[in-house]
This record gives C-alpha cells, sequence and structure tokens, in this order.
C-alpha cells in the first residue's frame, strides 16, 4: 500500500473519530428519546444494534463465502438476516420490559437463582470467546492485504491480530470507546456507505448481476488448493449430487442436504443468544420501541446482505478478469481466483478505487471489526465486572475495584483471543469451509443458539421454566455444541462433519428437552405470576410514554406539540 | 379525578389473555417464516425447476430468493409481527386514557 | 360481510395471476403445471387462513380511539341542571341517590353513604346556592338550606375547581365551637358546568385526600348526568337503554364501592385504581351509540367489569381470557358479552364457596368467515327446567338460581339471566337474521357454557 491509500485509510478513521466526537448524541434517556421523535430514535438504535451485530463476518465472511461456494455462501447472509425475526417475536419486547442489563442479569433473577446466572456468565463468555476469534482473524487478514509486512520478528498476519486486539482493548478498558448508541451507529452507517459506494461503482462498472451469475455458473466451480504441486485450482465436487462438478448458481458446493439446513437454523437460532446485541435492547425506552428498533434492522440488514450477496458476486466475475492485466492481483490469485477469499472485498475496492478504494473498504473491514470487539469486550467486562465480581468475589466492591476488574477482564479476555486467534490461524484449518471468518462466526452463533437461546426463550414465554431446568438446560447445549465440534473436526465421513459444526439442529432441541423435563420435576419460582406483570404487561411502557409526553409538553411548549401531531 | 396521577396497572388475567394472544401471533409467523427460511434450501434439493430455470436475465429462482427475495420476506413478516403485536397490546392492555394513540404513532412506522 | 368476501376474491385472483407471472411469464422454461397447481394452491390456502389479519388484521387503532378522562367528561355532558327525578321505578335509583338529580333528599343520603367512604368527620353536598346536606360533625350549626354564598363552597362554584381548606379561618365558620378544622371541596361538574360541590371535613389537622374526594366527586358528577340523560331519551327508550340500565345495578355498585372503603385504608394505591376502572365502566355504559362495536371495545368493557369482580371476590373468582388476535376488530353487538359474563359470575360461581373460573373464548374462523365467542363457567349450573325455559325464551320469573345470594335485600332479580340471554338472541337476530347460533348448555354441578357464533364483520 502507498502513501495515497495509507492517506486515505488515516482520514477516513480520523473523520469517523471527529463525527462521532462532534456530533455528540444528546443523551439516552427515555425523554430525550422521544424528544428526537419516536421514529429517530428507533431508527438511531436499530443502527447501533447493526454496528454491534455486522462484524468483519458480515463485512468480509459473507462476501467470502458467497465468493467461494456460490449459492452455499449466500445461506450465510440469509442465516444473518433471518436472525432477527425469531429475536422480534420472542425476544425483543418482553427482554426490554423486564428491563435488566444483560442476559445473565435477565436469567438470574426471572428464575431468582445466583447460579443460573453462572452457569449464563459461562455461556456467554464462551459466546463472547468465540466470536471475538474471527474478528481477530478478520483484522490480521485485513492487515496482511492492506500492509503486508508485520513487526520485526512476526508476520504480517500475528502483527494485525496483535496490534487490532491490543488497541482496542486498550481503548474500550480506560473508556475512549463506550459504545454509546451514537458511536455505534455512525459506525454503522460507515460500514454501510463503504458497501454502498463499491456496489455503485461495481454497477457503474458495468457488471450485470444476472449475466454474471449464469456466466459463473456455466463452468465448474474451482477454487485454489496449494499442495505438493503448488497453487491450483481444483474443481470442487457437488455434496447433493456425488461425482457431479458443483456451480456457483446451484447448491452442493459447500454443503450437503442436512448441512444447508443445519447452517441456517444455526445461524437462525444463535442471534438471540448474542450477549452484545441483546444488551443494546435495553437502550431502547420501551419493549414497543424495541420491536420496532427490531424491524428496522431486519430491514437494513437485508440490505446489506443483499449488497454483500452481489459484491460477492461480482468479485468472482470482475476479479477473474482483471487479474491478468494487474499485477499486484496476480500475487494473490490462482488463475484469476483469489488464494484467501476474504480479500475479494479490498481487492474489488483496489479494482474500482486504487489504492484509496483499498483504504476505503479497509476502513470498513476496521470499523466493523473494532465496533464489534468494542461491543463484545464491553459485555464481556459487563458480566465479569458486574455479574461474578461485584456479586460473588468481593460483594464489598468500591466502584473502583469494580472497574479495574472489568479492565482486568477485558484484557484477558482480549489476550485469549488474540492467542486463539493465532493458533488457529487460517492456513492450519482445513480448507473445507468457504469462508474462515463466516465458518468461527458460525460457532460463536451456534453455542448461543444451543445454549442460551433455548433457555431464553422458555423462560420468556413458559411460566413453568425452573432454575434447575435452566441450568440443565444451558450445560446440556453447550456441552452438547463443544462435543459436536470436537467429533466434527475428526474425519467422520463427509456430509456428516459438515453438520456437526452447526449443531444447533440438534443441540437446541435437546437443551430443550432438558430443560423442560427438569423444569417439570422443580418448582418455578414463587413470583412467577408478579415477573408475568412486568413481562408481558404494557403498564411499565404506557407510564414510560406518558411521562415522557408529560414532560415533553412541559418543556417544549406548544410549538413542539404542534409538530409531534403533524408528525403523526 | 386526574388519570395523570395513578400509575399505570394491569391485573394478572389481563396480561395472562395478552400473553396468550401474542404467543399466538409469535408462533404462527414464526412457523411462516421457518417454512419459508428452509422451504428455499428445500426446495433447491427436491425440484429441479428452481434452480435450472431462469428469470429473464439469468437468475434462477433459487438464487434469486437467496439473494433478495428472502430479506424482502423477512422484512414484511417481521413488519406485520410486530405491527400486530402492537396493535394487539393496545387493545388488549391498559385502555381508556391517551396511551390509546401510542399504537397510531407506532402505526405509521411501517 | 359482503365486501369483506370481496377483497378476500380479488386477493385470490390476484394470488394465482401473480403465480401465474412468477411460474409461467418470466421464467424459462415455465414450471410444470401440476407443481404449478399445488404452489398455487398451497399459497391460497395461507392466504385464506392468514386473510383475517393479513388484510385487515387489527392494524389501524382508529376504532379504539378514546379522549382523556377529561375530555370525555367533557363531551358526555350536556343538558339541564337539577332534573329532579329519573325513571319511575328503575332499580337504579335506589343504588345511588344521586341518580335522581341533585335534591335535597337524594343529597342527604348520599352523604351518608359517603362518610363512611370517604374518612372524613363531615360531609356536605351542594348545589349552586343552597347547601343540600350537611352530615357528621357540625350538623348542629352547618345545616341543609344555608346559602353557600360565603363559604368554601361558594368559592368552588365560582372558580370551578378544587379547592383545599387546612385553617379554620378558611373554612369561614362563625361558630367558636366549630371542632371542623379542615376541608377538601370538590365541584361536581355536567360537561364543563359546575352544579354543585361536595365537600369532606375533618375535626383533626391535614384535609383527607384530595385524589380520593376528587375520585369520588367524577363518580357522583356521572350519576348526576346519568339523570339528565334519563330524562332526555326517555322517550327514545329501546332495548339497547334496557340493557345499559341493567349493567349499573345497585348491588354491584354497592359491593365495589365497600369493597373500595376497605381497600382504602389498606391499600390505597389499588382503591384508586378500582376506582378508576369503576368510571371506565360506568363511562362505557353511557357512550356506547349504535348497534355494534368492535371486540377490542367490548373486551376492554368485560375486563373492566371482571377486574372490578375480582377485587370483591379475590380468589373465589378466577378469570382466563382467550382471544385470537383476529378477532380484537370483528364487530360484535353492543354490550352483549358483558351479561353473559356477569351471568356467570353472579349465577354460576357466587354461590359456589370454593370459587370457579369463568373463561371468556373468542375465536374467527377465516373459511366460514364465523365470529365465535364462548363463555363458559365452571359454576353451580342451570337446573334442567330453568334451562328449558330459557332456551324456549319463555319468561323465567322465580327461576331458582336467579336469586342474588348474598341476600342483602336487593329487588328482585327475577328473570335477568332470562332477560338478558333473549335480549341478546332478539338483538341478533335483528343483525343477522338466521345467521348466528346462540347455545346453552349446562347441568347441575357441572358448569355452563354460552356459545355465540354470528357472521364475520
Amino acid at each position: 500500500m502507498n502513501a495515497a491509500g495509507a492517506g486515505t485509510l488515516a482520514i477516513v478513521i480520523a473523520i469517523i473519530a471527529v463525527i462521532t466526537l462532534l456530533v455528540r448524541p444528546r443523551g439516552t434517556s427515555t425523554v430525550d428519546f422521544y424528544l428526537a421523535g419516536q421514529r429517530v430514535g428507533v431508527a438511531t438504535n436499530a443502527l447501533a444494534i447493526c454496528g454491534d451485530y455486522f462484524s468483519a463476518a458480515s463485512f468480509l465472511g459473507v462476501a467470502a463465502a458467497v465468493y467461494v461456494s456460490g449459492l452455499d455462501g449466500v445461506w450465510y447472509a440469509v442465516g444473518f438476516a433471518a436472525g432477527f425475526v425469531p429475536v422480534l417475536l420472542f425476544v425483543a419486547a418482553p427482554l426490554r420490559r423486564f428491563g435488566e442489563f444483560s442476559i445473565p442479569d435477565f436469567l438470574g433473577r426471572r428464575l431468582g437463582s445466583e447460579r443460573v446466572r453462572l452457569v449464563a456468565v459461562a455461556v456467554v463468555q464462551l459466546v463472547i470467546l468465540s466470536y471475538l476469534v474471527p474478528q481477530a482473524v478478520g483484522s490480521g487478514m485485513t492487515w496482511q492485504l492492506l500492509v503486508g509486512r508485520g513487526l520485526p520478528g512476526i508476520s504480517a498476519y500475528a502483527t494485525g491480530v496483535v496490534v487490532s486486539t491490543a488497541v482496542i482493548a486498550v481503548l474500550v478498558a480506560f473508556g475512549g470507546m463506550r459504545g454509546t448508541t451514537w458511536t455505534q451507529a455512525v459506525q454503522f452507517l460507515v460500514l454501510l456507505a463503504a458497501l454502498v459506494w463499491l456496489a455503485g461503482a461495481v454497477l457503474a462498472g458495468g457488471f450485470g448481476y444476472a449475466g454474471a451469475v449464469s456466466h459463473l455458473s456455466s463452468e465448474p466451480l474451482a477454487n485454489p488448493v496449494h499442495d505438493s504441486a503448488g497453487w491450483h485450482l481444483q474443481p470442487e465436487e457437488n455434496r447433493l449430487e456425488p461425482g457431479a462438478d458443483a456451480t456457483f448458481g446451484e447448491p452442493g458446493a459447500a454443503y450437503g442436504p442436512l448441512a444447508q439446513f443445519a447452517l441456517i437454523l444455526t445461524l437462525v437460532m444463535g442471534t438471540a443468544g448474542l450477549p452484545h446485541v441483546m444488551n443494546r435492547y435495553f437502550t431502547s425506552p420501551t419493549g414497543t420501541a424495541a420491536r420496532m428498533t427490531t424491524v428496522w434492522v431486519i430491514g437494513l440488514a437485508g440490505l446489506f446482505y443483499a449488497l454483500a450477496v452481489m459484491l460477492g458476486t461480482a468479485s468472482r466475475d470482475v476479479i477473474a478478469r482483471a487479474a491478468p492485466d494487474r499485477p499486484w492481483l496476480q500475487e494473490l490469485t490462482v488463475d484469476g481466483v483469489l488464494r484467501v477469499p476474504e480479500h475479494a472485498l479490498p481487492v474489488l475496492g483496489r479494482i474500482y478505487g486504487g489504492d484509496q478504494g483499498l483504504a476505503v473498504i479497509a476502513a470498513g473491514a476496521l470499523v466493523a471489526v473494532m465496533s464489534t470487539i468494542a461491543g463484545l469486550l464491553l459485555a464481556a467486562a459487563a458480566s465479569w465486572g458486574h455479574d461474578v465480581y461485584e456479586r460473588h468475589i468481593n460483594p464489598g466492591a468500591t466502584q473502583k475495584q469494580a472497574v479495574w476488574a472489568g479492565r482486568a477482564s477485558t484484557a484477558v479476555v482480549a489476550v485469549a483471543a488474540a492467542v486463539l486467534a493465532l493458533v488457529l490461524r487460517p492456513e492450519n484449518l482445513s480448507s473445507t469451509v468457504p469462508s474462515i471468518v463466516a465458518a468461527m462466526v458460525t460457532w460463536a452463533f451456534a453455542v448461543a443458539g444451543s445454549a442460551l437461546t433455548p433457555v431464553f426463550i422458555l423462560a420468556i414465554w413458559w411460566r413453568g421454566t425452573t432454575a434447575a431446568g435452566a441450568v440443565a438446560g444451558m450445560a446440556t447445549g453447550g456441552l452438547s455444541t463443544v462435543a459436536m465440534f470436537v467429533v466434527g473436526a475428526l474425519p467422520v465421513g463427509p456430509g456428516l462433519d459438515d453438520m456437526l459444526v452447526t449443531p444447533t439442529l440438534v443441540a437446541a432441541p435437546l437443551a430443550t428437552a432438558v430443560c423442560v423435563l427438569v423444569s417439570r420435576r422443580t418448582a418455578p419460582p414463587p413470583d412467577v405470576e408478579q415477573q408475568w406483570l412486568t413481562l408481558h404487561g404494557t403498564a411499565g411502557d404506557r407510564q414510560a410514554e406518558r411521562l415522557a409526553r408529560l414532560t415533553i409538553a412541559n418543556t417544549a411548549g406548544p410549538r413542539r406539540r404542534g409538530g409531534r401531531r403533524a408528525g403523526g | 379525578m386526574d388519570p395523570d396521577d395513578v400509575d399505570e396497572h394491569d391485573t394478572p388475567a389481563e396480561v395472562d389473555a395478552a400473553f396468550r394472544t401474542l404467543r399466538r401471533v409469535a408462533i404462527t409467523h414464526f412457523l411462516l417464516f421457518l417454512a419459508v427460511v428452509t422451504g428455499v434450501p428445500a426446495l433447491s434439493l427436491t425440484l429441479g425447476w428452481w434452480s435450472d430455470a431462469r428469470i429473464e436475465g439469468g437468475l434462477s429462482p433459487g438464487f434469486a430468493m437467496a439473494a433478495f427475495g428472502l430479506y424482502a420476506f423477512f422484512l414484511v413478516v417481521g413488519l406485520a409481527a410486530a405491527t400486530l403485536s402492537n396493535a394487539v397490546e393496545s387493545r388488549m392492555l391498559g385502555g381508556d386514557h391517551p396511551g390509546a394513540d401510542g399504537a397510531d404513532r407506532h402505526e405509521d412506522q411501517q | 360481510m359482503r365486501a369483506g368476501s370481496g377483497v378476500l376474491a380479488g386477493a385470490l385472483v390476484a394470488t394465482w395471476a401473480l403465480v401465474y407471472l412468477v411460474t409461467q411469464v418470466i421464467v424459462s422454461p415455465p414450471l410444470a403445471v401440476g407443481t404449478t397447481v399445488v404452489a398455487g394452491t398451497v399459497v391460497s390456502v395461507l392466504l385464506v387462513v392468514g386473510y383475517p389479519s393479513a388484510l385487515r388484521g387489527p392494524r389501524a387503532a382508529t376504532g379504539l380511539r378514546r379522549g382523556a378522562r377529561e375530555s370525555a367528561r367533557a363531551e358526555a355532558g350536556h343538558g339541564g341542571t337539577r332534573s329532579g327525578r329519573a325513571g319511575a321505578g328503575l332499580p337504579v335509583r335506589r343504588s345511588m341517590p344521586l341518580r335522581s338529580g341533585l335534591t335535597a333528599d337524594a343529597a342527604r343520603r348520599t352523604a351518608e353513604l359517603l362518610l363512611p367512604l370517604l374518612g372524613g368527620d363531615a360531609v356536605a353536598i351542594t348545589d349552586r346556592e343552597t347547601v343540600l346536606a350537611f352530615v357528621g360533625a357540625g350538623d348542629d350549626h352547618h345545616r341543609a338550606g344555608a346559602t353557600v354564598a360565603s363559604t368554601l363552597a361558594g368559592r368552588v362554584i365560582a372558580k370551578g375547581r378544587t379547592v383545599v381548606g387546612g385553617t379554620p379561618r378558611a373554612l369561614a365558620c362563625a361558630d367558636p365551637g366549630c371542632r371542623l378544622r379542615s376541608a377538601v371541596v370538590v365541584p361536581l361538574t355536567v360537561g364543563t358546568r359546575v352544579v354543585g360541590t361536595v365537600g369532606v371535613f375533618r375535626a383533626g389537622t391535614g384535609p383527607v385526600p384530595r385524589d380520593q374526594v376528587e375520585d369520588m366527586a367524577a363518580i357522583l358528577s356521572l350519576h348526576v348526568e346519568l339523570a339528565e340523560l334519563d330524562r332526555e331519551r326517555k322517550l327514545a327508550a329501546d332495548a339497547r337503554l334496557d340493557a345499559l340500565r341493567a349493567q349499573i345495578n345497585p348491588h354491584f355498585l354497592f359491593n365495589v364501592l365497600n369493597t373500595i372503603a376497605s381497600k382504602s385504608r389498606t391499600d390505597p394505591d389499588e382503591a384508586r385504581q378500582l376506582l378508576l376502572r369503576l368510571s371506565d365502566f360506568f363511562r362505557y355504559a353511557v357512550r356506547q351509540e349504535g348497534q355494534v362495536a368492535e371486540f377490542a371495545q367490548e373486551y376492554f368493557f368485560v375486563r373492566t367489569y371482571l377486574s372490578l369482580e375480582q377485587a370483591r371476590f379475590g380468589d373465589r373468582l378466577r378469570v382466563r381470557y382467550d382471544i385470537d388476535p383476529q378477532v380484537l376488530t370483528a364487530h360484535v353487538p353492543v354490550l352483549m358479552i358483558q351479561p353473559l359474563v356477569e351471568n356467570a359470575v353472579k349465577h354460576g360461581l357466587a354461590d359456589k364457596v370454593e370459587g370457579g373460573t369463568v373463561t371468556l373464548r373468542a375465536r374467527v374462523d377465516p373459511l366460514t368467515r364465523t365470529t365465535s365467542i364462548r363463555v363458559t363457567d365452571d359454576g353451580v349450573g342451570i337446573p334442567a327446567d330453568v334451562l328449558e325455559r330459557l332456551t324456549n325464551g319463555s319468561p323465567a320469573a322465580g327461576e331458582p338460581g336467579d336469586d342474588w345470594p348474598s341476600g342483602d335485600g336487593g329487588p328482585g332479580r327475577s328473570g335477568r339471566s332470562g332477560v338478558g340471554l333473549r335480549n341478546i338472541s332478539l338483538r341478533l337476530a335483528t343483525l343477522f337474521g338466521e345467521r348466528f347460533a346462540l347455545d346453552i348448555q349446562s347441568s347441575p354441578g357441572g358448569g355452563t357454557v354460552v356459545d355465540i357464533r354470528m357472521p364475520l364483520r
């Protein structure tokens, strides 16, 4: 990368920082939310949730998965986008109305048990860690492409992992990145802008979506492999019809029949158990607003992933044609196909925008990584500091001690993620998965969807859920998921191994069944009716809305009222 | 009497009623959602036409569905479920007070 | 409804056109005919089943739009002031004396009723000119018939809002021996007009809670309004008004007021909630116009009623609602469900020592386009001969299950349940002709099921 590119990257990041600092939000109280107008408030919250949710896996990983396996990679986009539908249907409004800050808090108070809280913390930490690793991997890969060299003694990839994780961990720990609604929203807008710019450039460059898909589907899908003969292209085997070639536009390039469903369901179920996303719901002023926020998130996610899928397709088409004329691209490709699929979007950016284009996409990727890592580390710090340290290790902790406990846990979690990212470096993993970043994120979704989501939904919708049942359910879901991962890493035969790395299809029903069976044998908490009133009643919502209305009427005067009425 | 002085209040029976109705809304929408989400890969496994036919321009119905159709469907299902749930809540809980126009505001967010 | 069916038919045609377009026209090669038909059928079935929510589901909240309590109160009232009389022989008259207007006699009895309820030492009720009644401490020198001009009540009438007097001077009592130290005086209003005041006095320091007096004044105001409405609508007597009057029966009101009185000491918040619900209950009955209402509104009336009954019966009355989301916007005959529920409570459960459960189940059947409403109780049931009379529609005077169980000397409520059911049946017939069904199943000891099916509107 030359000076111009580096300069652009620096400028983009500086602009983000300035916007974040200067266009300071009003506060985030309920009244402010209403002052901003319901719709603005809901939209801002939705953007912030997107900022937490869209990570390197979405930005680089989805395009990479489509790039490598065509339609089978599109299932990642479908699954990531679909995940918010169950959240909307089952979780958003009751979770907000119950009014606890995190998933362990929620389960702990709902079931009246500290044991549930601690087990939930353990699962949440597992989810956070498995989500952090692919983010670190993603930033390592971006560094590799962008800078190309590492600090003395370590590789470019390792440098990227270490530098990005360390910088963000320090920022988070010392309060430079509070993950406020506004910061996350701006970061998502940057991400979306990068994607929209690239899509516009690609379309303006004469890319025809439908034509490209049919053209790509007309020949077998082949991807680079590295073996004794060096780099060469090897056609993908069709896992749906053994013996046939897989093509871009048809399923089968990456997943067998069962694994197709397993992947989608894993992603669909996982979102409701992602701690950093669920924590964000508590910034909505009411349950109803939380619900409408989710609708916006679904819309934004749809737009984002539709663009990502298109760009994945475009990179397969465009890079193959562009490679022969560009020496820098030939280093990265084998016969016009990228060796590292995660490079698809940055390379596309460089083809259309030169070094500045590359810098814009790289900035997008870094922002995606940063906002997600920040969200995850904050969630981790909150659950260690609040749920474990303040309640169990040192109940009499001062504010200062609690803050330091949070910082220490941030550091520990960040170091663990970086180490795992270095150990699990992409080359060490089999190239059976379409995109290593997207696949690794799937593990986090699998743990969340198998261990947390079933218990979470039961606790919200079934009065009979008990603490013992929840503990048993979470333990079953978590352990069976990890066990299936381990078995899946062994050579157990084609078709089955894909399914084992996306275990929600089996683990979630198992966890649900165990939770229900154990709950039936134990007594639910005595105050369940009272909890039902806060979970499913709207009295609190109505009270909040009324107070906000009164406050606004009293402070803003007739002009504001007229405006509100005209606005609907 | 000034109703603004009185805290909002729901009785357990009313909350239970709204809960049941909302549960029904959530489950029906979830079943629809699940049918479509698993239906797309299922069709590509079972129906040759789904992957082989070409919509004008060149995409197969299956690819078009996965590339844009499903996201639009998610939005429609989400919007339908959210507005229906909000309307149910505003009708089944609370009552004769200005809160009723709360439903109108959520209404025009769609 | 025909228009609804038209929309459905149109939607089906559009669906098939879309299926044809998607599978046959813009795609090559077209989908095989058999598969297309299967796909079209699946989509059509989904459309028909989901139709009530997809096309006419409860989206817009316009049907439920009700103003603030204040404006509602302002809208409801009109007409003259001291109407002096109510319809002769109305049982309602015995419930709340002011129901017959602001007369001295009614005011005195009302004041006697209010004195223990509000926790003051004296209660006064005035009209715009004179004190109609003064009951309690100090009634030796505060007498009915005195002019209000120079008193606290006079100021309240002039200002039109509540006045709280905390000192003997503020009470402007000329008698040095007067024990009354503080007062809360609240206007009685009809619409925006002040027609009188109600004042509560205490001998100790600190007046009684202002809110409580205001709540009570709101209800008294409604009763004065009702008295006016009675006179105005005397000529417009129809079945709806009869049903309406039957809602406000004396026992219910007295029982609720007693409950509120006892709760006002132990749980003032709940007492206020109950007062709010009570005025919701009255306002609904008063303000219903027309023959049909949205189910959600009727449901509001029913749950308001049942929450009042639950406050009284406590754990003995359990309530369970089972309501389809689609039914909320369906239209049902106005004031129809509550009498059914009331029957279930009064005749089914009140006699049962261990209490029981009332279930209201409301469904929409999208295929037959029918609304079905079922009220079930697991109470004492109706004896076979009474059931026979009820279903045959003959007047069922003096039926055994009909007497008010607490035996507190209510007026004869003979045939009440019979009249309720006959009334409902008649109204259903007027609205739907032959296209409705009203079934009652009951066995002594086995509870009662009343099931109504009518076209979806």
